[in-house]
């Protein structure tokens, strides 16, 4: 049973698919290019607040995606030389960029397509020089990495940096396993969804309804 | 002499042979064909395409798998296709050679040893395809430190690298029983032994896939099943050609009714296999919604050239094996090829479906490492096909498939394969 249940609720009401929250991330842990851990759907269709649904009955939101941190982990199971593990204090699930034999097994076994990205070459950067934290593990080439909940800001007692980078205060995180947090009272009082509940994962990411 | 009265006959079918007058003339056709220079050349040929595929593989880990065309969105591709197909080719030699030995059977006469030779040069093939598919291949020791037993790929790890040792075991067995140096009792142990180990090969290689709830085509319990007759009709296949081609080369002499009886249970093996994949098929597209989509893709969608291929394939090798006056060298050869080739399009068509169908259907911006086609919309990358390998990809694949044929090639040249009693 882990002492702490991390989680993260995104606020599908506030969210304006301004990806701040994917630029962020992408600074914040030095993501060569074309690497994105975090990116921003609206769920209408390719363009800016196109709405989904048919006329009169629209809908307009977007989802945020990126590792669901799930419960019930698919790429965990299935990894050969336990690289990607469920750290047991927290719950996030993390990726062991020096143990990963770059099989591939856990993005196929993801359902959330995308969110693990394999670095298919040498990471290269638009900058000729290191951006974000100094604490975030190096990339490597032929390995597959993804969202860490910015682990190394968890170390120091911050919050991941799409939380904070969000202009419109649309992400919430938080120890769902303590009733008086706030993503607790949030998951009260708000209705939420997440992401291919069919699947049995159990992801850590809700959107807020 | 026809197979039933053979039927009490003891696992030593190589002793039983139905040609004795001309086995002093094939002794000498057959030490020709190891000594011939067209052995050589083709040793020859299969070292260099190793050679240039080494090479190949070499710019793919030093310039990046960039230059392979698998993407985030589609992560595996032809290497992973053609080791399942390798795994399934495996089969056959093992399946043919140890079920009379392990059952104590007549068997089908003197090609044993040549198809557990097959199986040896199948599974290295196999297991080369992993290894180049690998990112990270010089981390292969991690395997055996970190192994994360729960995973389906090191149960397939461990039970591939059982299977090699043990068709070594058993075709070295072979060869000592043979020179009666072992016990038939010892013999027969180790086919039963190596069967088990040829039906869970094929299960846990199904189950790579199979066990994924995230892709809907893959996760079905039919799969294990369904791959071990897959393995048995691609398996069987490729046997049949290799008891003709090398019957015609003169390297052995095969009783006709040997390769009758071989033809007809690739004709069950054909049959059992397309009975699955209509179950399968049925299963999925009666309930509607996603199921119907994945039928819809392989029946009408961009993977229907490759469903159809197997189908009339299948179909075809079916009516040649199944009907007396067809069962001729050329046709059943045709034949044999035709459901290797089917069985190739249905692991094509396992594999890229698997991806060809998003499971978050959202628009979102693309690049260079989401997806192959990525440069259009989300929409156009999944009309086509959603992956096609690139050049360096069927180059790598080449070297390592190249690489099965020298170990089998090698082993005609320098191992005792041929019938003991000639």
């Amino acid at each position: 049973m882990a002492e702490s249940k991390l989680v993260m609720l995104v606020d599908t009401q506030r969210c304006i698919a301004c990806n701040s929250c994917a630029v962020a991330c992408k600074v914040e842990n030095n993501l060569p290019r074309d690497v994105w851990w975090n990116r921003v759907m609206t769920v209408g269709g390719p363009h800016l607040d196109a709405p989904s649904g048919t006329y009169p009955d629209l809908e307009m939101y977007n989802v945020t995606v990126a590792c669901q941190h799930c419960e019930n982990p698919a790429c965990v199971k299935v990894c050969p030389v336990g690289a990607t593990y469920k750290d047991p204090e927290t719950g996030v699930v993390r990726q062991d960029y020096d143990k990963c034999i770059g099989c591939r097994m856990c993005m196929s076994a993801c359902p959330y397509n995308g969110v693990r990205s394999f670095n298919w070459e040498e990471p290269a950067y638009h900058l000729d020089f290191p951006v974000g934290d100094q604490d975030v593990a190096p990339h490597q080439k032929h390995v597959v990495e993804k969202c860490t909940f910015c682990w190394h800001r968890l170390a120091k007692g911050l919050a991941p940096a799409c939380v904070e980078a969000c202009s419109a205060r649309a992400r919430i995180f938080g120890d769902a396993s303590d009733p008086t947090s706030a993503v607790s009272q949030k998951l009260k009082e708000r209705s939420s969804m997440r992401l291919l509940e069919d699947r049995d994962t159990e992801p850590s990411v809700y959107f807020l309804r | 002499m026809s197979e039933y009265t053979q039927g009490g006959a003891l696992a030593n079918d190589d002793l039983d042979f139905s040609a004795p007058r001309n086995k002093e003339r094939v002794g000498e056709r057959s030490s020709a064909v190891v000594k011939s220079p067209a052995l050589n050349i083709a040793i020859g040929v299969s070292a260099a395409v190793v050679v240039a595929g080494l090479a190949l593989w070499f710019m793919q880990l030093s310039g990046g798998m960039a230059q392979t065309a698998m993407r985030n969105l589609d992560s595996w591709g032809l290497y992973i296709t053609g080791f399942m197909f390798f795994v399934g080719l495996s089969a056959g030699g093992l399946i043919i050679s140890s079920v009379p030995k392990a059952l104590g059977i007549a068997g089908f006469g003197g090609i044993s040893k040549v198809a557990v030779m097959s199986s040896i040069a199948c599974t290295v093939a196999a297991i080369g395809l992993v290894v180049v598919d690998m990112g990270q291949p010089f981390r292969v020791w991690e395997l055996f430190v970190y192994s994360n037993l729960g995973s389906p790929l090191m149960w397939d790890i461990i039970v591939l690298a059982t299977y090699l040792i043990l068709s070594c075991a058993y075709l070295w067995a072979q060869v000592r029983a043979e020179a009666g140096r072992m016990s038939h009792a010892a013999l027969r142990a180790i086919s039963v032994v190596a069967l088990v180990c040829a039906v869970l090969v094929h299960s846990v290689t199904a189950w790579i896939f199979g066990l994924q709830g995230g892709r809907e085509m893959w996760h079905t319990a039919l799969l294990a099943p369904w791959f071990v007759s897959s393995a048995l009709v691609c398996g069987t296949a490729l046997v049949v050609c290799i008891a003709v081609g090398l019957r015609r080369a003169g390297y052995l002499e095969l009783d006709q009714s040997y390769l009758v009886k071989l033809a007809k249970l690739l004709g069950a093996f054909v049959l059992v296999d397309l009975y699955f994949f209509g179950c399968d098929l049925l299963t999925e597209a009666f309930p509607g919604g996603s199921g119907a989509e994945v039928v819809a893709m392989l029946t009408t969608g961009p993977l229907a050239p490759f469903f159809w291929v197997e189908i009339i394939g299948c179909a075809a090798c079916a009516v040649v094996c199944l009907t007396p006056a067809l069962r001729r060298n050329g046709l059943l050869v045709a034949a044999s090829l035709l459901a290797i080739a089917g069985i190739f399009c249905k692991r094509v068509q396992l594999l890229v479906g698997g991806f060809q169908i998003a499971n978050l259907d959202l628009p979102f911006a693309m690049n260079g490492s989401s997806i192959t086609n990525w440069e259009g919309s989300l929409a156009d990358a999944y009309t086509g096909m959603v992956y096609w390998p690139t050049p360096l990809e069927f180059g790598v694949t080449l070297g390592v498939v190249a690489l099965g044929f020298l170990i089998f090639f090698l082993g005609l040249k320098f191992l005792p394969l041929r019938p003991s009693d000639q």
